[in-house]
């Protein structure tokens, strides 16, 4: 557990030291105080469901900009080899880099709290807080399991542009998911789509629903996506 | 103890280590020899568990590489070639880093990263990035890394890599003073620097082993010492005299600055009779004019490039096994 908290440490001040960290919290931040701004409407009931769906979609490009450089840059640059000449298990790592990224996102996220914070201050009536929790339930969800996805691609190429694209292209697939007609496809296509789509169980949320069955959706995403990092972590010492 | 039983390690079609057996024992100062694309760093990227062997065994201490990863580990100070290291951390968080690794308590956490500063020198930069230190000092910050958990078995994959003069002989001073009390393997493809510190020879080429043992054992066993005759007069007859001499193997010729005199190198067989005196007589009954006949010490350079050449070496070494790098 130690050795986890010592590279998520590293990881997450690593990311502080490096000017792409800075920049990826500037343009997320940037973003969604603009979508913040544009999606409240006088005189309508103060509510962020707007802000929390175009978010999601904003955390499409910035979650492999954290992640694609977990594991990968280490292998371009070598230093994997200390790493892994330590005594720490593959899953330690995989989980230590997996935390460092995902406290990034949380430090990312965190700033968005002055939104319903404003909103709480300058509205009456006052938002409901239902919807607004679940909300972040949702980003902090779907933030985790893009992380994973970019954790495994990470952990088996040694370029960064490589893991960048191979994370995007599988989230946008994951959201455009929910976007495509069921009607045209066979029952079985749509059972599929339901039960992968992204934008159903996120516009979920956005209603203030916070099912059980969507939280072990995200949850179980995760953990799939984590095994298969150490899988591809582990299959450096045989390539 | 090192045991190494009988390693096997493709890349594709690329046989990078074929079957390399050897035994370190403690306190031992080993060097693996051999060319570029040996299979050095992969031989030493499988004793410490970076990369799994597809056949064979690797045992530190009773541990096997395979099963029991975690005590090996804990039980090698290991620096990569080129000492790959975090350039953006400073010089002590990164120490603290790599001690927590390796589960060092937090007591002993401070005392352990003092002792490797000073011992590898680097205190003056602990407070600086890793990235704008000099070559030679993250060269030192890799090696006090490695040093941090004292451990038992330090290997160190090409020390003197892309160092200049000066920082190769404070590496090697360096390295020199941890040699005195633990196992060590150097990975080298520089001869003085392994002449000096190593007490045992392994010489890789093709990924096998072609040689192992002390550097007398290597100049006794591998070579025999050269002979240089200058001489001036009719060199034909006289080299055809010294074909059937007891002891000469080969006779080259280079001519010398001074008009009529010629330089000949003569390659004599280990083990046989010292052939001067006999080189000395056919001389004098040629007619010929004998300036200089001195025998040259064999060298581990010699011995290094007459195995790595020799054509059992290169028959087996097929062209993509002499490519193997990792």
């Amino acid at each position: 557990m130690n050795a986890i908290l010592t590279i998520a440490r590293r990881e997450l001040s690593s990311m502080f030291r490096l000017p792409v960290g800075w920049v990826v919290i500037a343009l997320f931040l940037l973003l969604t105080a603009s979508v913040f701004a544009l999606t409240l409407t006088p005189g309508a009931p103060a509510s962020l469901r707007d802000f929390f769906g175009i978010s999601a979609w904003l955390l499409m490009p910035v979650a492999p900009a954290i992640s694609m450089r977990l594991l990968a840059e280490e292998h371009r640059t070598g230093s994997d080899e200390p790493l892994l000449t330590a005594p720490v298990s593959d899953i330690g790592i995989i989980l230590g880099k997996y935390l460092g990224a995902w406290l990034f996102m949380a430090c990312m996220l965190a700033p968005t709290l002055i939104y319903p914070t404003l909103l709480f201050i300058v509205s009456d009536p006052k938002p409901d807080p239902g919807p607004i929790l679940a909300g972040y339930c949702s980003l902090i969800l779907q933030g985790s399991l893009y992380l994973a996805i970019g954790t495994a691609v990470s952990s088996m190429t040694s370029s960064q542009t490589l893991a960048y694209l191979a994370t995007l292209f599988p989230i946008l697939g994951l959201l455009l998911l929910g976007t495509v007609s069921p009607e045209a496809l066979p029952d079985w296509g749509r059972a599929v789509i339901n039960a992968v789509s992204i934008s159903a169980r996120a516009g979920d949320f956005a209603r203030g629903i916070i099912d059980t069955a969507h939280i072990v959706f995200f949850s179980a995403g995760t953990a799939l996506f984590l095994m298969l990092a150490h899988t591809g972590l582990a299959s450096r010492r045989w390539r | 103890m090192i045991l190494v039983r009988e390693i096997q390690k493709s890349f594709g079609r690329v046989d990078a280590v074929r079957g390399m057996s050897f035994t370190i024992e403690p306190g031992e100062v080993v060097a693996l020899l051999g060319p570029n694309g040996a299979g050095k760093s992969t031989t030493i990227r499988m004793i410490t568990s970076y990369l799994s062997p597809d056949e064979g065994s690797v045992r530190i201490d009773g541990y096997d590489t395979q099963t029991d990863s975690l005590e090996v580990r804990q039980r090698i100070g290991y620096l990569p070639e080129s000492a790959p290291l975090y350039p953006e951390m400073r010089v002590i968080d990164f120490l603290d880093y790599r001690a927590r690794l390796f589960h060092l308590p937090r007591g002993a956490r401070a005392k352990a990263i003092g002792q490797v500063m000073d011992r590898c020198r680097i205190a003056a930069v602990a407070r600086r990035r890793i990235g704008h230190l000099s070559k030679g000092y993250r060269q030192r910050v890799g090696l006090a890394s490695a040093l941090l958990h004292n451990p038992p078995v330090l290997i160190l994959d090409e020390p003197s890599n892309g160092l200049d003069p000066s920082q190769i002989r404070e590496t090697r001073s360096l390295v020199h003073e941890l040699a005195e009390n633990r196992t060590m393997i150097i990975c080298s493809h520089i001869l003085p620097e392994v002449e000096r510190l190593a007490t045992r020879l392994i010489v890789i080429a093709g990924g096998r082993k072609l040689a192992d043992g002390t550097l007398g054992d290597l100049l006794a066993q591998h070579t025999a010492p050269q002979l240089v005759v200058e001489v001036q007069g009719d060199l034909q007859a006289f080299q055809a005299s010294l074909g059937d001499v007891c002891g000469v193997r080969a006779i080259m010729q280079k001519p010398t600055k001074d008009p009529g005199w010629t330089i000949l190198t003569i390659d004599t067989l280990p083990s046989a009779p010292d052939p001067r005196p006999e080189i000395a007589c056919r001389a004098a009954s040629a007619s010929i004019a004998l300036r200089e006949l001195r025998e040259v010490k064999p060298s581990l350079e010699r011995v290094f490039m007459d195995l790595i050449e020799s054509p059992e070496t290169i028959a087996t070494s097929t062209p993509h096994h002499a490519e193997a790098t990792h």
